[in-house]
């Protein structure tokens, strides 16, 4: 039957909204294999991971970017999940190459990939890609603006990306994740509301599941954030020096 | 977007999808098939009754059959050429003023010639009649190459006239279709109802109605205790004529999307309760009411939400019947309520590899979407019927896994080799097959 013009056009799953082919870029991710572990197991057929040791995935080739992602394409793909990323705390680009690959890979790879994945997901008129942002980017802080304005930047991509597929049946979802406890994150001082890789994958699957596009996690950042950002300079410098 | 694709959604409206929709003559469809580009293929659909993603083809297109609306009544025997766009319930208005009947309808009248054939749909009186292909004389295919072939249920063309029945749509656009018409006198149903008070009596009572009756279904309550039981209605064509009846039948019409589905188990609950125990109709009914009974209540699937819902119908072979009993007691411990239990006997299985129907038990039921664990419950009752030659109903599907396919039905390999020669381009798309593999 046809669907009425106020209706939110979804993306193709079965009635569950169950994927059946995924693929996960960033395959040795932590979060990214939780959030494929809490989706509704009954319809997946085939996870597809990709990452340097198994896909001869190279993060840091376009070319390779184009070629990885095309190579996904050979069925539908239900499902694409970006866990690729680097955590630097330096803001100091004239000292620190590590930020300079750090920007590369959070954002211009990232943005890349979501390109070339939404790109042929509109082709099959259904799919859905989940990147994984971070709490980092609501506001600079000065512990750790330069990981935040990469977040921040791939967060802004995303956002708008998704805006402009609607009603294509493709959707693109944002997973912002706070302090997770993995092993990019070990011999860190663990922030306040920090979450284990297993509860970051819960919210990511229930986001995709659900009509939002974007999620906290835990959900209770959301309310962080808003005070976050709204919060007077002054006391925003001390907190973010503390 | 561009502005011709436009999405779409199964009856059960829990899955949708964005394809190319075309209203085309058979001149315009020949003419674009030809010419067809991409990988995302073609689709014919008819009215879309099908639930989950059957008539769905995501970044394809979908060849309406709207205007396929010709017919041609033989006045003597009965037989009909009829278009594949008219609607079963146009059919039996047509067939009705010259005093014939279609053996086989389904439960609603909103589907049509070519679904019904697409779909090898059956009715009521499957356990005297079989499905819908058997009064299916012949019928015109426009493959994908552009030529339109003439297949008949025996010769050379059988193969193709089989692959087509229950096809899914994957074979080709059914054009039009030559169907054998019963000559009937009456025009109303001599009915009957009875009341069981479990599953055990429901189901005695059903396998001796279908002596005495043509056309038998059952509703089970699905619900409360999940003890199944249920209403059995019983009916013959009658022979003489009622001047009160004719097909006109008044309907309502749910107007909006509720945000929520109003099908919960305590509604369910106590709906099912007041239906159990409502005055057993006995003596006439019009046609309607007693043929498509849910079509009173036009797009009655609003109800179920902003999710929708999904229909899981199956069948499972006689001597299997521990089965509904274990469907029972499991939908129970997942509080799984079911507005709509309906239950029926099949008769011998049509000729077609994918036809549904084979002889035994079905039982279809509905569910909205969002039942916490009903999704692995559903996929454990896949899995048993699997050993125990039990299938589900492919119109229905919206939720099945490719790997239980060829295990339900065991000459899906056969089907696609057949299929394979009536499209070698591939071109023939579903959501559904692309999901399951069919294509």
């Amino acid at each position: 039957m046809e669907i009425g013009p106020r209706e939110k056009v979804g993306t193709l799953l079965n009635s569950f909204r169950s994927p059946q082919r995924i693929a996960l870029i960033g395959g040795t991710s932590e979060i990214g294999n939780a959030v494929i572990a809490a989706l509704p197991q009954g319809a997946i057929t085939e996870v597809i991971k990709i990452s340097r040791a198994n896909s001869n995935f190279n993060v840091a080739s376009a070319l390779n970017r184009t070629e990885t992602v095309r190579a996904l394409f050979t069925q539908d793909l239900d499902l694409a999940v970006i866990a690729i990323g680097t955590l630097g705390n330096d803001g100091d680009l004239s000292e620190d190459a590590n930020l300079l690959n750090m920007m590369d890979v959070n954002y211009v790879a990232t943005a890349h990939l979501l390109s070339l994945l939404a790109s042929e997901m509109k082709k099959q008129r259904h799919g859905q890609i989940l990147i994984i942002s971070s709490f980092a980017q609501e506001r600079p802080r000065i512990d750790n603006f330069g990981y935040g304005s990469t977040k921040a930047a791939i967060d802004f991509y995303a956002r708008g990306l998704s805006d402009s597929l609607i009603n294509s049946g493709v959707q693109v979802k944002i997973l912002r994740p706070g302090f997770v406890r993995t092993k990019m994150t070990v011999g860190m001082k663990p922030a306040p509301f920090n979450i284990d890789p297993e509860r970051a994958g819960v919210i990511g699957a229930n986001l995709l599941q659900s009509d939002s596009k974007i999620a906290y996690a835990p959900n209770l950042l959301k309310i962080v954030a808003w005070v976050f950002r709204h919060l007077p300079e002054k006391i925003f410098l001390k907190i973010s020096k503390a | 977007m561009p502005p011709d694709f436009s999405p779409s959604s199964g009856w059960g409206r829990s899955i949708q999808s964005t394809s190319l929709r075309a209203v085309d003559s058979i001149e315009e469809m020949q003419e674009k098939l030809v010419n067809l580009e991409g990988h995302r293929g073609a689709l014919p659909i008819g009215l879309q009754r099908s639930y989950g993603d059957s008539a769905l083809n995501s970044g394809g297109v979908q060849f309406s059959t709207e205007k396929l609306q010709e017919w041609n009544l033989d006045r003597e025997t009965g037989e009909i050429r009829v278009g594949a766009g008219v609607s079963i319930r146009q059919l039996e208005s047509i067939a009705l003023d010259q005093g014939f009947f279609p053996a086989i309808v389904p439960g609603t009248g909103f589907v049509t010639i070519g679904g019904a054939i697409a779909a090898d749909i059956h009715g009521k009186s499957h356990h005297k009649t079989g499905s819908f292909s058997s009064i299916v004389k012949s019928m015109q295919v426009l493959y994908s190459d552009g030529v339109i072939r003439e297949l008949y249920p025996d010769g050379p063309t059988s193969a193709h006239f089989w692959a087509t029945v229950a096809g899914m749509g994957l074979t080709g656009i059914i054009v039009n279709a030559e169907l054998q018409l019963k000559r009937i006198s009456g025009n109303y149903f001599d009915v009957r109802e009875s009341r069981c008070a479990d599953l055990s009596i429901l189901l005695a009572e059903l396998r001796s109605a279908d002596s005495e009756y043509d056309h038998t279904v059952a509703w089970v309550d699905l619900s409360g205790e999940f003890r199944g039981r249920g209403v059995v209605g019983m009916g013959n064509f009658a022979t003489d004529r009622d001047e009160k009846f004719g097909l006109k039948s008044r309907s309502i019409n749910i107007p909006i999307t509720f945000n929520k589905s109003l099908i919960t188990p305590l509604t369910v609950k106590s709906f099912n309760s007041f239906w159990y125990h409502k005055p057993l109709k006995s003596g006439k009914l019009s046609i309607n009411a007693f043929t498509h009974p849910l079509d009173g209540i036009g797009s009655w699937n609003r109800v179920y939400g902003k999710r929708g819902f999904l229909q899981y119908q199956f069948s499972i072979p006689d001597g299997h019947e521990d089965f509904l009993f274990t469907v029972l007691s499991k939908l129970r411990e997942i509080k799984g309520a079911s507005f709509l239990g309906v239950l029926k006997r099949f008769g011998s299985a049509s000729r077609a590899p994918l036809s549904f129907p084979s002889p035994g038990w079905t039982l279809a039921l509905d569910f909205p979407i969002g039942i916490p664990r009903l999704e692995a419950t559903l996929t454990e009752f896949d899995q048993e019927l699997c050993q125990r030659g039990g299938r589900i109903y492919l119109v229905k599907d919206s939720r099945l896994k490719p790997d239980f396919l060829p295990k339900m039905y065991q000459r899906s390999e056969e089907w696609k080799t057949v299929r394979a020669q009536m499209d070698p381009g591939n071109k023939w798309k579903s959501d559904q097959g692309r999901r399951l593999g069919l294509c």
